[in-house]
């Protein structure tokens, strides 16, 4: 009796254990090596947690990106491998994703974390470890006292942040409304979104009515909507992504308001006019001020539908613009220059790197480790997406 | 006042929501005096079911809805059948914890079959706006109203008159009295738990055009249901009804006239302060759902 | 015997780095920060067992008080400057007070509403952690949080955060061992166990109850602080309602209320989805299955099978 539970106990953990390993696995190298060593590229994001949908996006991407370059031979000759991480969006678990890239998988870069709490624990890991690491969306304005080469020489940012973007963008708000709302998502990007816009109002002379702050993942708009409604703006300025936008503008079609409709997200993208095709003109007149719209590259947004069946994430093009734009330039001048393609030639090539005409505009870091592309003025008309106007950004 | 009636009117939609799905919690709690922390997946797979028969095969709005509850209410029977026998002569604490169990299950399976991105199933009634006394509002709102006081009576007949509703009442006052008389007992939790399903169920089809579908949509409404069941007395099937309506006209007038940003901490500070001043609940202690 | 096996298991555990760096040099950092982790998280793991495990409260409110304590060491650390150890004291005795503060009203609520009301008491610090944003810097984060240091003594390496851990997770355990044996353990298995008949034979169940909830809430905000100084940064999204799911799957899949159960469980959670690559959704999904069964089959846990099988050998 004592002996077949034992036997018993023995083989269903087996098989727990089991199941642990064989399942599907991530991190799983999707090249085998070849003579000249591949290039080893690691994605840190939100795989898992409340914002795990901004992770698969930096995943897909990440997969197209891999097989765009790889076949065309890698770079230099040099394939592409891919690693992720998942930092789950928080400081620890970022710790936890670069560490294990870094030490376990042995990439020669990382470009992550999407989230501001994950990027701000990076950092002086990146530091510590000696790997470079491309930011590619995180927006806390922070960071950019936190990264630079007298800071931090091993963290570069390619996306602008809220504190950069806002005087440019309120300039342009201010010839179309006097008063604006503020309706942001309560994270790190709207927060920092909420502050900057704040501050800029001022000198255009917009009058900041009022401020809202909502937790995704909440789809229930009205009572702040009402409350909107009550303050009466000219203009509302909307700080969220695609998949909370869509119902936020029922809601707000629903109510009957008409203001005009500001945005920093992904609100003007392919993504919401897919998630309202049923009421295609609901966000018509709505601008965004962003740096990526797919008259930049009709090709990628082609692809990505075609492949995940979805329209593409924004998540995804930018991690795509960190990739295309700076590492993968990075890594080829590293090549050129010294044979290698290791972190401190990866490091170093994208201290150097001038690239003037991306299509997101000019790559090159600056001191503070910061690029300065290209803002970009995207507006809904017709239920169509038309980019209005390209604005470089001034360091 | 505008102002005002927006508001409870709205309250009263978000009441609805929580009315339904905290309905079938106090249901199971009242019968089989087990917490089911699985809950709000229920409302989740039925959402997951609508916009399935809804939208993938476009089935028409109704036959959509009957057929997302009907998954549902069999999805609750298989459950009852697998895992809540098993542990229904358990400690609460492994009640709580295998149900919880089942909930993180759950949650990341609809992470792995549908994905993370949200479902929307606008419907023509959740596009067409009624106006009103300067208060504009999508028909869907008074469809979601007006089914939830139908479904709620039918409710009431079902337990009151019906043969398996009085069985249920029976075993919710005494359950070891049930069983001496020749009460089916597993039959009546069997029922009890397709019951509280499919309520979870029509809750998400009446409301979901409304906001939206995603796989942890249910966490927030577990505990807001939770909320309202502690709140209406535990096992009061009446009572939790009544307070899902008060906790919903609260969270939308403190969101409407004082802070956004705090609303969901509303409803459990609602249910804190009858726990502590009224710990019976609102309406007592009361024997039977 | 015993004593020479745990004499060599604790030489193994703080000779533990340079183990490590002689097996495995090329992952070794890597390693430590798993260990660091996992005794990080064991720690709290004792201090919430000793809250459900052995006087039955179901409290859902523990992450708030790891919160509490990550927030005012993080804070004190970053803002007034206060020195570590004083702050690590100002951390355990806030997360203490708001216990007591909290466990007088809710030690009213019987069972479920208990468990309910501390869940409501998490949230609610959670959506204020989250939106007090003047004083906890909300989701743009406190940064910059300093590492432990004591006079000119620093805590900086990973070695030595290491070696912090695992003098944090034996204290833990050592108070945990003897606040659940001796008389006082078998208080707190009265009232677990037969809250009327403890009453009757003079064991005050409130006094016991406030005691193991205060001594826990304490504990997880000592914990809280070690865990920001390692980070470094502190968002509102660590003290989630999501790590009191993590907290019961340790204890409950380890063996709740018990110590080498809860420490085995503390070690699978953490540290096993390291050395099994999987994709962390699926793992969720298996970790989900894995506790449903063994809740229902292993109410001991997997430290019970073990335990029993060692027995019946």
């Amino acid at each position: 009796m004592t002996l077949t539970r034992r036997t018993l106990t023995r083989r269903i953990a087996i098989a727990a254990i089991a199941a642990l390993i064989l399942a599907p696995g991530a991190g799983v190298p999707r090249v085998a090596a070849q003579s000249p060593p591949p290039i080893k590229v690691g994605f840190s994001s939100a795989m898992t947690g409340p914002s795990a949908i901004t992770g698969e996006g930096v995943k897909w991407a990440a997969q197209m990106l891999a097989d765009e370059y790889n076949a065309k031979g890698g770079i230099m000759g040099r394939k592409i491998e891919l690693y992720f991480g998942d930092n789950a969006g928080t400081p620890g678990e970022a710790v936890s994703a670069v560490r294990k890239l870094v030490d376990v998988d042995k990439v020669d870069v990382i470009i992550g974390q999407t989230h501001s709490g994950a990027c701000l624990g990076a950092l002086p890991i990146v530091k510590e470890l000696a790997v470079p690491m491309v930011i590619e969306a995180c927006s806390n304005p922070k960071i950019r006292e936190l990264i630079g080469k007298t800071v931090n020489e091993w963290a570069f940012r390619v996306n602008p942040d809220d504190v950069m973007l806002a005087n440019q963008f309120a300039k342009y708000m201010s010839r179309q409304a006097k008063t604006v709302s503020i309706f942001a998502q309560n994270d790190d990007f709207g927060r920092g979104a909420a502050t900057a816009y704040d501050a800029a109002f001022k000198k255009v002379g917009i009058k900041l009515v009022s401020t809202e702050f909502f937790d995704r993942g909440q789809a229930d708009y009205r009572p702040v909507l009402t409350r909107v409604k009550r303050a009466a703006p000219e203009g509302v300025l909307l700080v969220m992504l695609a998949s909370e936008g869509s119902v936020f503008m029922r809601q707000f079609r629903e109510l009957g308001l008409t203001q005009k409709l500001f945005a920093r997200g992904s609100m003007a993208t392919q993504e919401f006019l897919f998630q309202v095709k049923d009421t295609p003109a609901i966000a018509d007149g709505l601008v965004e001020a962003t740096y990526w719209t797919p008259a930049l590259d009709p090709e990628w947004d082609k692809r990505w539908l075609e492949r995940w069946k979805v329209p593409v994430r924004v998540h995804g093009s930018l991690a795509a613009i960190a990739f295309r734009y700076a590492v993968a330039p990075a890594i080829e001048q590293a090549i050129k220059k010294t044979g290698r393609a290791d972190r401190k030639a990866i490091r170093d090539a994208l201290e150097e790197i001038d690239i003037p005409n991306t299509p997101v505009g000019r790559i090159k870091f600056d001191e503070t480790h910061q690029a300065f592309i290209n803002m970009l003025i995207v507006e809904i008309k017709g239920g169509q997406l038309r980019l209005v106007e390209t604005i470089p950004i001034q360091p | 006042m505008e102002d005002l009636l927006e508001l409870a009117i709205h309250g009263l939609t978000l009441g609805a929501l929580y009315a339904m799905v905290a309905a079938g919690l106090a249901l199971m709690f009242g019968v089989v005096r087990l917490i089911n922390f699985a809950h709000g997946e229920f409302y989740m797979l039925g959402g997951y079911a609508f916009w399935y028969a809804y939208r993938e095969l476009g089935l028409p709005y109704p036959v959509a809805g009957l057929a997302a509850t009907g998954i549902l209410s069999a999805f609750g029977w298989a459950y009852e059948h697998t895992v809540i026998r098993t542990i229904l002569a358990r400690t609460w604490h492994v009640q709580l914890i295998a149900t919880l169990a089942t909930s993180i299950t759950l949650t990341n399976l609809a992470i792995l079959v549908f994905g993370t991105q949200p479902k929307e199933v606008p419907t023509a009634l959740s596009s067409t706006i009624l106006e009103v006394g300067g208060v504009r509002l999508a028909w869907q709102r008074l469809v979601v109203l007006g089914a939830a006081i139908l479904i709620f009576a039918g409710l009431e007949w079902f337990v009151a008159r019906s043969k398996m509703g009085k069985a249920m009442r029976a075993m919710s006052q005494n359950r070891e009295a049930c069983a001496v008389v020749g009460v089916d007992v597993q039959q009546v939790a069997l029922a009890t738990f397709a019951i509280s399903a499919a309520l979870a169920a029509a809750a998400a089809v009446l409301v979901s055009p409304l906001f939206n579908i995603f796989p942890d949509v249910g966490a927030l409404l577990t505990l807001k249901a939770f909320a309202a069941v502690i709140t209406g007395g535990f096992g009061y099937v009446r009572g939790a009804i009544a307070a899902s309506f008060l906790i919903g006209i609260t969270e939308s007038l403190a969101a409407g006239y004082l802070s956004y940003a705090f609303k969901d901490a509303i409803a459990f500070v609602v249910m804190v302060i009858v726990l502590l001043v009224r710990p019976q609940g609102l309406f007592g202690r009361r024997i039977g759902i | 015997m015993r004593a020479a096996r745990v004499t060599v298991a604790a030489a193994v555990l703080v000779a533990a780095p340079w183990i490590v760096a002689a097996i495995a040099p090329g992952v070794q950092r890597y390693v430590l920060h798993v260990l660091i982790f996992t005794s990080l998280y064991a720690a709290l793991a004792l201090s919430y067992d000793l809250v459900i495990g052995h006087v039955g409260n179901l409290s859902l409110a523990h992450p708030a008080f790891f919160g509490i304590g990550a927030y005012a060491a993080a804070l004190l650390g970053t803002e007034a400057r206060w020195p570590f150890p004083v702050s690590l004291l100002a951390a355990v005795a806030a997360a203490g007070l708001v216990a007591l503060a909290i466990g007088v009203p809710m030690f009213r609520l019987t069972e479920h509403s208990f468990a309910m009301g501390t869940l409501g008491f998490a949230v609610v610090v959670q959506v204020i952690a989250t939106n007090w944003v003047d004083f906890t810097r909300g989701p743009l984060c406190v940064t910059g949080i300093p590492k432990p240091a004591l006079g000119s003594w620093r805590i900086a390496t990973l070695p030595a955060f290491y070696w912090l851990g695992l003098a944090a997770v034996t204290l833990v355990g050592l108070f945990y061992h003897g606040l659940t044996t001796f008389r006082l353990g078998r208080a707190f298995h009265a009232v677990r166990d037969n809250e009327t008949l403890a009453a009757a034979a003079a064991i005050d169940p409130l006094k016991y109850r406030m005691l193991a909830f205060v001594i826990g809430g304490a504990l997880a905000g000592g914990i809280g602080t070690l865990y920001v100084s390692y980070v470094g940064v502190l968002c509102p999204g660590e003290l989630a309602v999501s790590l009191t799911v993590n907290l019961l799957v340790m204890v409950f899949l380890g063996g709740v209320g018990s110590l080498r159960g809860v420490l085995v469980g503390a070690a699978a959670f953490t540290a096993l989805p390291e050395i099994l690559r999987m994709a962390p959704t699926w793992r969720m999904v298996i970790y989900g299955l894995l506790l449903l069964v063994v809740v229902i089959r292993w109410p001991d846990g997997v430290g019970g099978v073990l335990r029993r099988r060692a027995s019946a050998s």
